[in-house]
């Protein structure tokens, strides 16, 4: 990608305007029930425009990296911008700048596997599991690759190279009591291209053998009692209320639009036990899950402390809404594919940890739940949230009980946050976060487990 | 040259030694409007185009998508395929559709009135200002997409769709000082930019809601009440449904709580329950399965009995069912004999569902979650707007327990539904 030479381009990027070349390259191996029932590779690449002219945006994109392509991409970006600008009149000043060159890549240096031994990686798993596990109804095991290549030129002078790799393994298990089928499932891998993550199938063997006795336990579980309870949400769980439930309502965008973070500038939203930070790359000097350094506005991307000590001290910004808000950019403009125009979107987003044992934790609690795995979640502009609860246990008497049934947790995620009364001193990421706003993007969320008050669905 | 390149790939493919090849060739064009808090603020034109590679050799298959359609990308991508279908697992059940008549569809426009977009986007945005002060509209998208597809495979398939649709979404809130409700979203097709923005689907009622839900009520304790299932809300549910009970993932693995229930009762009598996606009340559906075969419109539920599941060639071919003619979507569910004023009146305690926040439903169809953007019932009336509460229940018991389906239904352009009440539903507030 590097040698379509974009730079050749910058006489005619007029005003502020963004060139980027972007190729998406996905390989996903699916087995069901031992059938090699998924094999695909997909490869979408195209390059595009972005021109802002007084206020007003003009996007166009082509798959073709052709001379004649670019230049056609320029053009048509630019029109939009001008008719829109013609339009509206907004008379805006420009974007502020801070220019910056950079290159980061994360492919690997080992030889590439190839795609049957990609699919005898996922096989050996499957017969594992088959052999292993004889009572489960259901099995599947998925392999899901993505790597994310940008090339980005800016008019204000950022030059930015970028190879971003994911590599999963998703295992699923479905057992049946009386009749009723009850599922879990499990994830693994992290940031790299699969030969970096990856070594022998038997390092996923312990992970798997702990999710089906967690399936055991869950068989033989209960529905969740409904009502606010004490939980402790553990890291997982966390980290999707750091993300959908507060991040979300700091994106500037959303602030503008209508968030009630609007409001809570520099105010108590939450315990003083809780600080919460959108990483740009690192975080308690470990690389993030998805390491960013430079936004698709050319923008070096910087830590946003979101909340510090229980006060609201940033929102996530790019460079419009940071010339709205007078601050500056933090680096969060982020776009999913070359057609797709970068948006204010989390990077790494986590809650700091704390000082309390996880068992210290669980032993304070007299009636309550232990929650561990979210399936999804979302979240209002209001912080209202609701998240997806696939494993779970009792908490009683200061003990671990029976497991419970898929459940959903909700709250108002700014006085869910008030009533955090214990933070564990151990911090963990997802390794497959994915956010959907407009466009889908990966991300990391993580954090410590948290104890507080929070409602609880079920039965 | 589209046939150019598709012939010449299925020939290359054969000539490799593939047994059976697939080939879609698709070039798009999207124009889009975008508005953020209440502003048009940028145009985007994307151009795009697709070529799907689908192979089958000793009964090993495997795809490959790309999409660059120049001579060099095209060979990488037929050597691509081939190593990808040579290196899986074999398995008979993977097949092609086999011989159909060559055929043509068209519908919509072939390119967007660009003018009238702007227009119909600055008039909505002006109405809305106007007739609900109250609304923040976070963002609005309204765009033409047009979408021109070749289809063949080496049985002899030979299709072309061509499809132009305008698609409108919104999410809003309403404001008024410092309370404000949560968010909603909405969204409609349509081939026709004759009607204002604010005439299609829900968008008028659910910003008039939003601003009714700047104050919201909590209930205390749960109990089991009565639920209304809005249309916007009826359609996620559907798809929760079907998805765990009548696609190829529940039936091939067994898991699907209607794996024995074809020609059965799974619902009550009075839902009836289309699959239209080449309807004419469709705007925006599709005329050529995912597995190559011309679309049908098909009934799923009829009366309650579950008539169809919606298994593709692998996967009927893999549980010995019968292959669906379509591949879902574009539900059409055949409206009641009661006004939903009547319907309400019924009720005495429960809520009205207009939005449902919640974890993906467990595969026996058991779900919990929260009830956003909704209202109170009591003594057949609604009483207020609510916040924080909670709704539990089983999917597959709801679709028995139906009290009553309205005679309004609300066109979505990809879809047609009512209301419907349910009944025992566990609703739990604070």
């Amino acid at each position: 990608m590097q040698q379509l030479g974009l730079e050749k381009y910058a006489p005619l990027l007029a005003g502020y305007t963004e060139l980027r070349a972007h190729k998406n390259h996905s390989v996903t191996i699916g087995f069901l029930k031992g059938n090699n029932v998924r094999n695909v590779k997909s490869t979408t690449s195209g390059i595009s425009a972005r021109v802002y002219q007084h206020g007003s945006w003009g996007f166009a994109s082509s798959p073709d990296f052709t001379d004649n392509s670019i230049r056609q991409v320029i053009k048509a970006a630019s029109a939009n911008a001008a008719f829109l600008d013609s339009k509206q009149n907004k008379g805006k000043p420009a974007l502020p700048a801070k220019p910056i060159k950079a290159e980061h890549d994360y492919s690997t240096n080992k030889p590439r596997l190839t795609q049957k031994q990609l699919i005898d990686f996922v096989k050996q798993i499957d017969h594992y599991i088959a052999g292993k596990y004889p009572d489960l109804t259901s099995r599947s095991v998925g392999l899901n690759c993505l790597d994310m290549e940008k090339l980005l030129l800016t008019s204000d002078g950022s030059y930015s190279y970028s190879l971003h790799p994911r590599s999963l393994i998703s295992v699923g298990f479905t057992m049946e009591k009386d009749g009723n089928p009850i599922e879990l499932y499990d994830i693994f891998g992290r940031q790299g291209q699969f030969e970096d993550v990856f070594g022998d199938p038997a390092e996923l063997y312990p992970g798997i053998d702990q999710l089906y006795e967690q399936l055991r336990h869950k068989v033989e579980g209960v529905y969740a009692e409904p009502g606010v309870k004490d939980c402790i949400l553990d890291a997982d769980l966390g980290g999707i209320l750091a993300h959908e439930a507060i991040g979300h309502t700091t994106e500037a965008d959303l602030v503008l639009g209508g968030s009630i973070a609007a409001k809570y500038m520099n105010k108590q939203v939450a315990s003083p036990l809780i600080s919460l930070v959108d990483f740009a790359h690192h975080a308690l000097g470990k690389t993030c899950p998805i390491p960013l350094y430079v936004d698709d506005e050319g923008t070096e991307a910087q830590d946003a402390v979101i909340i510090d000590q229980g006060i609201l001290k940033s929102y996530l910004h790019n460079k419009e809404s940071a010339l709205h808000f007078r601050v500056e950019p933090t680096g969060n403009a982020r776009a999913w594919a070359f057609s797709d125009e970068p948006l204010i979107r989390m990077r790494n987003t986590a809650i700091l940890p704390g000082k309390d044992s996880l068992d210290d934790m669980i032993a304070s609690i007299d009636d309550g739940y232990y929650l561990i795995r979210p399936s999804n979640g979302q979240a209002d502009t209001t912080s209202e949230f609701m998240f997806g609860v696939v494993l779970g246990y009792e908490i009683k008497n200061g003990k671990l009980g029976r497991a419970i049934f898929d459940t959903t947790i909700s709250g108002v995620a700014f006085d869910v946050l008030q009533t955090v009364s214990m933070v564990s001193n151990e911090m963990s990421w997802s390794v497959s976060g994915m956010c959907g706003k407009k466009q889908p993007m990966p991300v990391g969320m993580g954090g410590p487990a948290i104890k507080c008050r929070v409602n609880i669905g079920g039965r | 040259m589209e046939r150019d390149i598709i012939n010449y790939t299925l020939e290359k493919l054969k000539a490799n030694g593939m047994d059976h090849a697939s080939c879609s060739l698709e070039q798009s064009t999207k124009y889009e409007m975008n508005v953020e808090t209440g502003k048009i603020t940028l145009i985007r034109t994307v151009f795009n185009n697709g070529l799907s590679l689908y192979a089958i050799k000793d009964n090993k298959s495997g795809s490959y998508n790309v999409n660059k359609l120049d001579q060099e990308t095209i060979d990488q991508a037929i050597a691509t395929v081939i190593e990808i279908a040579e290196s899986s697992e074999p398995d008979p059940a993977h097949a092609i559709a086999e011989y159909q008549p060559p055929a043509e569809f068209r519908t919509g426009p072939n390119k967007p009135n660009q003018e009238s977009m702007y227009n119909r986007l600055e008039e909505f945005l002006e109405q809305v200002k106007n007739k609900y002060p109250k609304i923040m509209l976070d963002n609005a998208y309204f765009d033409f997409t047009h979408r021109v597809r070749y289809i063949a495979n080496s049985n002899g398939t030979d299709f072309t769709t061509e499809k132009g649709i305008y698609r409108f979404s919104s999410m809003f809130s309403g404001h008024d000082g410092e309370r404000s409700s949560s968010f909603n979203y909405t969204g409609y097709a349509t081939q026709e930019l004759d009607r204002e923005l604010l005439a299609y689907g829900s968008l008028d009622t659910l910003l008039q809601q939003s601003c009714e839900q700047i104050t919201t009520q909590t209930l205390s304790g749960k109990f089991v009440g009565d639920v209304i299932i809005t249309p916007d809300c009826l359609s996620d549910f559907l798809s929760y449904v079907f998805g765990i009970t009548i696609y190829d993932g529940a039936l091939i693995s067994g898991t699907s709580v209607y794996k024995d229930k074809l020609g059965q009762q799974v619902a009550d009598p009075r839902l009836v329950i289309h699959s239209r996606p080449v309807s004419p009340e469709i705007v925006d559906g599709y005329f050529i399965t995912g597995d190559g075969y011309q679309a049908e419109n098909c009934t799923i539920i009829d009366h309650g009995i579950l008539k169809t599941f919606l298994l593709t060639l692998y996967g009927a071919n893999k549980t010995g069912l019968k292959r669906a003619v379509n591949n879902g979507g574009c539900y059409v569910v055949e409206p009641g004999e009661k006004s939903l004023d009547e319907i309400v009146s019924q009720i005495d305690r429960g809520i009205m569902v207009a939005r449902y926040s919640g974890g993906y439903p467990s595969q026996n169809g058991d779900f919990s979650g929260v009830a956003k953007n909704s209202y109170y019932i009591e003594n057949g009336k609604i009483q207020y707007p609510i916040s924080e509460t909670m709704i539990s229940g089983n999917l597959i018991n709801m679709l028995k327990n139906i009290i009553d389906i309205s005679r309004e239904r609300v066109d979505f352009g990809s879809g047609i539904y009512p209301w419907i009440a349910f009944s025992g539903v566990t609703i739990s507030g604070r």
